[in-house]
Parts: structure tokens; sequence; C-alpha cells
């Protein structure tokens, strides 16, 4: 009687060790994916990221040359975003001034040189997109937008001189994609010149679009 | 419409330039595209989503914990991100830091702070301001050489009524206390002045002279990688004549720094 508790007693045991054992090698086995991956579970690189701080661009535009007609204005502009909100700009432009008034009255007069015409300024701004928005094209396609205002100094050649130029203005962009954007600008650049005798303020009225790249 | 060809021409050819670049940017940047772009997973409850770069944009969408993003590029502080719906948005770059990526880590990007402006190695900026009279601006690079010490390149612009002045400059820049956000420093440097009168002056005369000065400023850190930087500086300039002169310029402006 003892040995048959004991027989009983000692299968169950078995029985319940081996079933245990069974199911505990079974829960190894599932721990295990079915297939091995054969890539290593990777770090975030900063590097695959691609930053686009930076803008390069181009424009055309008119500008009005205090006192020598509107000419075509045509440039190129360098922008860094340090936040969503201010921005570096750097902008190049290049135009012609045209004749005075008295130039064309008087007939046979030059007030300046060809080459004396020949007008370009430099600017180094900084911005502030003061509403960044979305424009609704249609029903479900929008585009990102900035309102931004910018102001800075730069110089300016033209009359045979280099004046040191102020200039602000505001600018309204549209992001066609994520990387691309066109512009709208006006912006109003000063300097004192003595072009024509006594010196005095000169006001440049600039009106431009442009295209931008983001990189 | 002589005037307009010349302009016109140049302009297109510098569109045509840029068109190029781009391409060809666009192929080294988004070609060949080896490596899967970087994920990560919400850990957070969960993840705001922007139509645009700013906190202005309204919110559309929001990941819960446990989802995956995939890093697409980046703007400022703010990153595109799709998840596996292939939905698209931005989302602010503290909220990527505090996600986790596939090795179950918090993500690490590199975020300029303060501790970052007292081990800076190059530094450059733009400021602006007055050389005696005139309007003054001015661009410059420095290393950082040791903690206290740096070496600077200036290249300065000087537009005044009677002339047109060129500058350059190599100075030290030694400052006493890097820890500080407002760091005073003094400056010591050498170079070449430019100077060019305007022609309705009676007699122009171009002159060319070497210059030493001396100065004082201050480098206040702002946030980010950037920082103001003010200063005055005395300039001795060192003429042919009998006597040398003396000018004294101050300027502020915007400086990174990496």
């Amino acid at each position: 009687m003892e040995n048959r508790t004991k027989h009983i007693f000692l299968t169950r045991l078995s029985l319940a060790s081996l079933v245990m054992f069974s199911g505990l090698t079974a829960a190894q086995e599932d721990e295990r994916p079915l297939i091995e991956p054969d890539v290593q579970p990777q770090k975030v690189d900063e590097a695959l990221i691609d930053t686009e701080n930076f803008e390069i661009g181009a424009f055309v535009g008119i500008l009005n040359i205090e006192d020598f007609e509107s000419s075509f204005l045509w440039g190129g502009k360098l922008t860094y975003h340090l936040s969503e909100r201010v921005f570096f700009e750097a902008n190049v432009g290049f135009a012609e001034g045209g004749e005075t008034s008295f130039e064309k009255l008087a007939g046979n007069v030059q007030v300046l040189s060809d080459d004396d015409r020949d007008y370009r300024y430099y600017n180094v701004n900084i911005g502030f997109n003061l509403l960044p928005g979305e424009a609704f094209l249609t029903e479900d396609y929008a585009f990102n937008t900035n309102f931004y205002l910018v102001g800075g100094a730069g110089a300016t050649e033209f009359g045979g001189d280099t004046r040191f130029t102020a200039n602000a203005g505001v600018g309204y962009q549209v992001l066609l994609t994520d990387s691309l954007a066109v512009q709208f600008v006006v912006r109003e650049h000063l300097y004192r010149i003595d072009v024509l005798g006594e010196e005095k303020t000169s006001m440049n009225t600039e009106v431009s679009t442009g295209l931008s790249v983001f990189f | 419409m002589d005037l307009l060809k010349r302009p016109m021409l140049r302009f297109a050819l510098c569109l045509m330039i840029l068109c190029f670049s781009l391409g060809a940017s666009a192929d080294w940047l988004w070609g060949s595209d080896e490596q899967p772009q970087p994920r990560v997973k919400v850990v957070k409850p969960f993840i705001e989503w922007r139509t645009g770069p700013a906190s202005g944009y309204p919110v559309f969408h929001a990941s819960e914990k446990g989802e995956w993003l995939t890093l697409l590029k980046r703007k400022t502080a703010w990153l595109k991100v799709n998840d596996e719906k292939g939905r698209e948005g931005w989302v602010h770059v503290e909220d990527v830091l505090e996600t986790v990526d596939a090795t179950g880590e918090k993500v690490v990007l590199n975020e300029p702070r303060f501790d970052d402006f007292g081990s800076r190695r190059w530094e450059m900026g733009l400021l602006m301001g007055q050389f005696e009279e005139a309007a003054s601006t001015a661009i410059y690079g420095g290393y950082q050489m040791t903690e206290n010490l740096s070496a600077e390149l200036w290249a300065t612009q000087i537009l005044g009524s009677a002339s047109e002045i060129q500058m350059y400059n190599v100075n030290i820049v030694h400052q006493p206390f890097p820890d500080w956000q407002l760091s005073p420093f003094m400056t010591l440097g050498a170079g070449h002045i430019f100077i060019e009168p305007k022609s309705t002056l009676a007699v122009p005369e171009d002159r060319d002279n070497s210059i030493g000065h001396a100065g004082l400023g201050v480098r206040a850190y702002v946030t980010d990688n950037y920082f103001i930087r003010a200063e005055v500086k005395d300039y001795k300039i060192f003429t042919s004549r009998a006597t040398n002169e003396e000018a004294l310029e101050w300027k502020i402006g915007l400086s990174i720094f990496f």
C-alpha cells in the first residue's frame, strides 16, 4: 500500500515536473522571434536628419531710385533661421539708374556717366516672422505662409559714391513645399547722398518677388 | 531696352547656376537613400503634431504612447515626422527629446545650451555701430584657443560723408570670466586701413595706413547658439605725417558659435 502511494506520488511528481519543464522550454522557445532580424536596433543618428535652417534665393522686382526713375532690380539673398520667429538675412541687389527729369527736359545733358548709374546694394538684416499662417488654395490643400518684418543696414553704391544705407520692409512668404518658397517683399532703402548738389536723404522703394530654397 | 537686356541675362545666368547647384545638392541630399531615417517611440502619454514648424500653427493630430515616429527633417526647433499610417506633421524638439529609440534609450539630439557657450570653438558675427562720426559695419570670425584666449579676424566697412574706409584687423581677445553669462573681455590688435576720400573733395588722395587698437567689450549669451556682442575700440592710425591719428569706434551685434 505504501509502495503504491509512493508510486502514484512519484509518478505525479515526475509528470508535474515534466509538464513544468516542457512548459518552460516552450516559453523559452516562444520568446525567440520566428525570424531573427539581421539588423541591430539603431540609435537615433542626428546626422541622418536633414536640417533646413538656411535659405538661398534669387529675386526680381522694381526699384524706384529717387530722382532717377524706376528700374529693373535683380539680386540674391541668403537667410539663416535662428528660431521659428527670428532670422538673419543678407541681400545683394543690382539695378541701373535712369534719367533725371532735368536730363530729359534739357536734352543733351548728363548728370552721371553710364558707369555711375550702376546701382548696387548689400544689406544684412534681422527678420521677424510676425504672422505665421496658412493659405488655403482648395478645400484640402493649404500652403504654410509667413508674414514677416525685416530691417537692417548695409551699403549702396550709386553715383560714384558708397553710402551707408538703412532698410526696412515687410514680406509675405508662401512655402510651396517644405523646401521651396516664394516671397513678395516691399522694402524702403534710405541713405544720404549729394549726387544732385546738396546732401539729402534718398528714399528708394523696392517691390520684388523671389524664389528660395531651404537647405 | 538695351539697358534691360544685360541685367536680365545676368539674372537668368544666376538663376541657372542656382537651379543647377540645387539639382546637384538635391542628389547628394536626397538622391541615394541608403540608410533609413531614424525612428523614435513615444513614451509620454501623447505628442502634439502641428501643421507647420512654429507654435503658431494649429495642432491637428496627436501621437499616443507606444506609437513609432520617423524623423524626416528639421527646421529650427521643429522636426517633421511621419507615422506608420503615412501622416506627416511637425513636432517640437523638446517632445522628441522625451521619446526613446529602438534600443530603448532616450533620444539624444545636440541642443546648444549655455554649457556649449563656454566650450565653443568657433564664433562669427556681424556688428554695426559708429567709427567717429561715420557708420561702421563689421564681420568677424574667431577661434577660441583656450578658455580665456581667442584669436579673431575682422573686416570693417566705414561709410562717412567724407570718405569710404575699409579696415582689416587681427586681434587677440582675453576673457577673464569665461563661465559668466555676461562675459566681459579686452582685446588688442593690429591691422590695415584703406581710406578713400569722396571724389567731391578738393584734393582726393587715397591713404593706406597701419593701425593698432585696444578695446573693451562684452559677450552676452542669449539662447541656443547665439549671443550679443558689444564693444568699444580705440584705434591708433600710424600716418606718415608728424602726428598719428586716433579714432574711437563702438558697435553692437549678434554672433553665433559652434
